[in-house]
This record gives C-alpha cells, structure tokens and sequence, in this order.
C-alpha cells in the first residue's frame, strides 16, 4: 500500500467509525434537543 | 432488474414517509411568529444543529455528484469534501465572520450588509442569492427523481420520472409550508437518523462484498496516480484544489442554508459549536459515496453490466441490483430521507431571503405577523413551482459538482467578498460592493452562457473549463471591492460609506 492509497484507506475508515459514533450520540441528544426547544417555544407563546 | 420489493421495500419506506410527515405537520402549531417561521425563534441547540445541518448538505443529488466524482476521479474525486471539512472547522474555531454575524442577530446575511453598504446593496445582494441558490438547487428534484426511479426499478413508462418529481415536492411543500424551519429541523432529526443508518449500511455492505483491495486496484487501473492524488489527475491540477479550496471557504461563510444553521442556534457560541463538530461530516459527506462510486466503477468495468452512458446514472444503476431485498427499502428510505431534508430547507431558506431582503423595502414594519407567514408560506410553494419547471427543462451538460460550483460562485464570490468587508474591512463602501457582486457574477453567467450554446461548448468545457472560470470570479469579485471603494473615496472623498435608505 502506497502512502497515497493508504491516506485514503485511513480516511475512509476514520470517516465511517466517526459517522457511525456520531449517528448514535446525535440520535440520542437530538431528542431532548428537539423537547427543550419546543418547550421554549410553547412559553414564548403562553407569554405572548 | 431492481432488487426492490413492493411488498418488503414498500412498507419501510411508507412507514418512514407516514413518521416524517406526521411530525412536520405536527410543530406547526408552534409557530406563531415570522421569526419562529424562518429561524425557529433561535431555540436551535447544538446536536439538533448537527443532525440539522448534515441532513440539509446531504441530498441525493450530493451522493449522485459525490459518487459521479469518485467514478470519474477515483479518491481525487473526495478532495472538495476535505476542503470544506477544513474551511469549517477553522471558521468555527475562529468564528472569523460567523461570530459578528449571529451576534447582529439578523435573518439573512443581506441584513447585515444594509448596516455597512446601504440599502441598495442589501436589495442587489438578496437578488444575487436568491439567482443563485434558486439555479443551483433547480436540478435537485430531477436528480433526486432520476435516482429513485432507476434504484427502484420502476418503468418510466408507466411512472413517469415527472410523477416521482412532483410527488416528492408535494410532499417537502406539505411540511415546509405550515411549519416553516421548526418542520424543518424536527424532520431533518428525523432524516438525518434515516439517512446516516442507510448509508452506512450500504457502506458496510460495500466493504464486505467488493473490498478495500478491489476498489484501490480499480482507482490505480482506471486513473492511476491521478486516482489518488488531485495534483497529478490530468483532468483536475492546482486549479481543481484551488477553486474547491475558494468555493468551499465561501460556501461556509455565506451559503444561506449553512448559515441558517448558526443563525437559528440559541447563541454564537452553539453556532460556532455546530460548525466545528459538523466539519468531519463534510469528508464523509464527499468520500463515503466516493467510495460507493468507485464500487460501481469495479462492478461495470468487470463485466457485471453495461455501464450507463451518463455517469451520473452509473451509481442508482450499481445499487439497484448491489442491494439485497429489504437493505434496499432501507437505502429508498435513506435517499428519501436526505432529499427531502436538503429540499426543504432550501426552498425555506430562499424563501427567507425572498421575503426578508427582496420583499423588506415593501412590508418594513407595517405587515402583521399574521400576513408575514402567509407571504412567507406562498413564497415557499412558488419556489416549489419554479423547481419542478426548472428541473423538467433544463438539461445537465457536464458534472453535476461543476454545474453546482459554477452556478454558487454566482453568489459566493461576491457574498463571501461582502461578508468579509463588512465585518473587517471598515474602509470598504457601497461602489466597491455594487463592484464585487457584478464582477462575481460576470465570470460563471457567462461560462453557464457558453457552456450552452453549441458553437462554444467545447470552447467552453475545454478551454476554459469551470475551474479557472471560477477562480477568475472570486479574484475579479475582490479586486473590484478594493477598486470600487477607492474610487468612490477619490471622487467623493466628502459623502459617507453607508448611503441613507
């Protein structure tokens, strides 16, 4: 393996280890993420 | 033959569609306001941010145009996705012109160019971003259409590929148009889970069938070093790294569907946040249908099929005999998932500059918010009508990712030239501006002009080729910001930088 082809074999492999690990944690905060912004906004408009 | 089954595929993809659209049209009770319409009344947190993002930058006509790079360049083909990746981690580290922006606390980036060039300029930018992120994203529903057509197998005879476009619009419209950027991040969650176990899988399957050392031996048998390096392809060279390394350092700082991610977060420092932990999707983003590409290239170049004329037909052709019955409802739901998610904040986002920079000089101040989300909402659905025309009529000559870097340097080189001067260059004024966004725009207009008529297309593609053209308008949109605002100030030393409304 060339030092070019293996940059790409590494890339390639950091880059799917990363999406996967980054698809379940996103996954999971995202939830409360979305919770806490609709909570906001469901104060915003019992103040308005 | 397509491996898809309407009896195991079918379902999975329903069911996906019924979810999705259930919770689009499910927040719009939220919105109340045009600022809850276009930004989410800024309630964006971080992770919601990332999915948000990754979902809207990854539409199939990215891994169409991603996958047509690797086909055609091999590795080489993934260099634009490291270019971005870098671009945006260092403006998210720096916050070099993303902090100024979320701290003015505008809509759109024309907003803030009214504090430092005048109204004027803000109208002619909001006209430039609107041309040019409504050219760019014409193609979007044809390609999109095309893909799931052929991946699924379905006879266009029967199915008209104009059917499959209009069903899709109709579907991001629905959503879209009731609950504006709060339906748009809620399905974008949704999606981006959809989209990333999708391709992932696909990926994994890739690995497992074809190998490592069956697409390396591809790349070196078809493109030899050039499959691994840029620097030495013959169809790519510094020109190729240099005009990525522009458009993408301009397309981070200015793209409005990027930026509206920083604009919608609850604070700059969640904004600069999502830039800098979204920045290794963009290497994923270009490599790993890269890599789906080059697996194409193996399986046509060893006889599997005839490969496609078009090689942008060539991965949906790969995949749809590639991917097992029940893997290939997930993939459909997976490409559905990334378009719909890219379709709908684009035409959201174009919306928003329509009705907050184009429309601003009309309704400022005297529209309730009640007749703003009505505009805003038939803004939306005409720029759903203008895509299904766009995309029945105009016919893609060329790459897709050159069309795509052409038509954004429209906007991006005079935008990004702008965003700069105002937020660092105080010295810089409205004739140097007016300057920046005619010269910028000159340069891709008229190659997308040549690159059209038949006496010149080849003068176009081979001559001058949509590198050089573009690094052309990034320097012409810089050098005429400097030259106009040094004129101004020679011939009216006396009358201020900012023109009154």
């Amino acid at each position: 393996m060339n030092p070019a082809e293996r940059f790409w074999w590494i890339l390639t492999i950091a880059a799917v280890v990363w999406y996967s690990t980054v698809t379940v944690y996103v996954s999971f905060r995202g939830v409360f993420d979305i919770k806490s912004m609709l909570r906001r906004l469901e104060e915003q408009h019992g103040g308005d | 033959m397509s491996h898809f089954s309407p009896w195991i595929d079918g379902p999975i993809v329903g069911l996906y569609l019924l979810v999705t659209m259930a919770a689009g049209v499910y927040v719009r009770k939220y919105v109340g306001k045009v600022e809850h319409f276009l930004v989410a009344g800024r309630e964006m947190n971080l992770y919601l941010g990332i999915a948000s993002l990754a979902a809207t930058e990854f539409g199939i006509v990215t891994c169409m145009y991603t996958a047509q790079n690797g086909y055609k360049y091999g590795f080489a083909g993934s260099t634009p996705g490291i270019c971005q990746a870098l671009a945006m981690f260092v403006i998210g580290v720096t916050g070099f012109c993303i902090k100024p922006l979320r701290d003015s606390g505008v809509i759109t980036i024309p907003e803030l160019l009214e504090r430092h060039f005048g109204p004027r300029v803000r109208w002619a930018a909001g006209l430039v971003i609107v041309l040019g992120g409504l050219l760019n994203m014409g193609i979007f529903l044809r390609v999109g259409g095309e893909f799931l057509v052929i991946v699924a197998g379905l006879d266009t005879k029967t199915f008209p590929l104009e059917w499959m476009m209009t069903i899709l619009l109709i579907m991001v419209g629905v959503y879209t148009i009731m609950g504006g950027m709060l339906s748009v991040l809620v399905t974008d969650f949704l999606q981006f889970v959809v989209m990333s176990v999708g391709l992932i899988a696909v990926t994994l399957l890739v690995f497992y069938r074809v190998g490592w050392n069956t697409l390396a031996e591809t790349v070196a048998t078809h493109h030899g070093d050039g499959g691994f390096n840029p620097f030495v392809h013959p169809e790519l060279g510094w020109s190729y790294v240099a005009f990525n390394l522009l458009l993408n350092s301009a397309a981070t700082l200015t793209w409005q569907t990027t930026i509206a991610r920083v604009l919608a977060a609850k604070d700059t420092k969640t904004g600069r946040q999502v830039y800098t932990r979204t920045s290794f999707f963009f290497v994923c983003r270009f490599l790993i249908p890269g890599v789906w590409g080059i697996a194409a290239l193996a399986y046509f170049s060893s006889g599997g099929a005839t490969a496609p004329e078009n090689s942008l037909h060539a991965l949906p052709a790969f995949l749809s005999t590639f991917v097992p019955v029940g893997l290939m409802g997930l993939l459909l739901a997976a490409m559905l998932a990334a378009d719909m998610s890219t379709d709908s904040s684009y035409m959201l986002t174009w919306g928003s500059v329509i009705y907050n920079d184009l429309l601003g000089p009309f309704h400022r101040g005297r529209w309730s918010e009640k007749t703003g989300l009505l505009y805003n909402r038939f803004i939306v659905a005409a720029i759903g009508v203008f895509l299904l025309f766009y995309g029945l009529w105009y016919e893609m000559s060329g790459n897709v990712w050159d069309y795509l870097g052409v038509t954004g340097t429209i906007y991006l080189s005079s935008m990004s030239t702008l965003l700069i001067s105002c937020c660092y260059l105080k010295w810089t004024n409205d004739w140097g501006a007016i300057g920046a966004i005619i010269a910028g725009a000159v340069f891709p207009v008229s190659f997308l002009v040549l690159q059209q008529m038949d006496a010149t297309k080849s003068f176009a593609n081979d001559t001058i080729g949509p590198y050089y053209s573009g690094i052309a308008a990034y320097v012409a949109a810089a050098t005429a910001m400097v030259a106009g605002s040094l004129l101004k100030k020679a011939l009216r030393p006396e009358s201020p930088s900012v023109p009154a409304a």
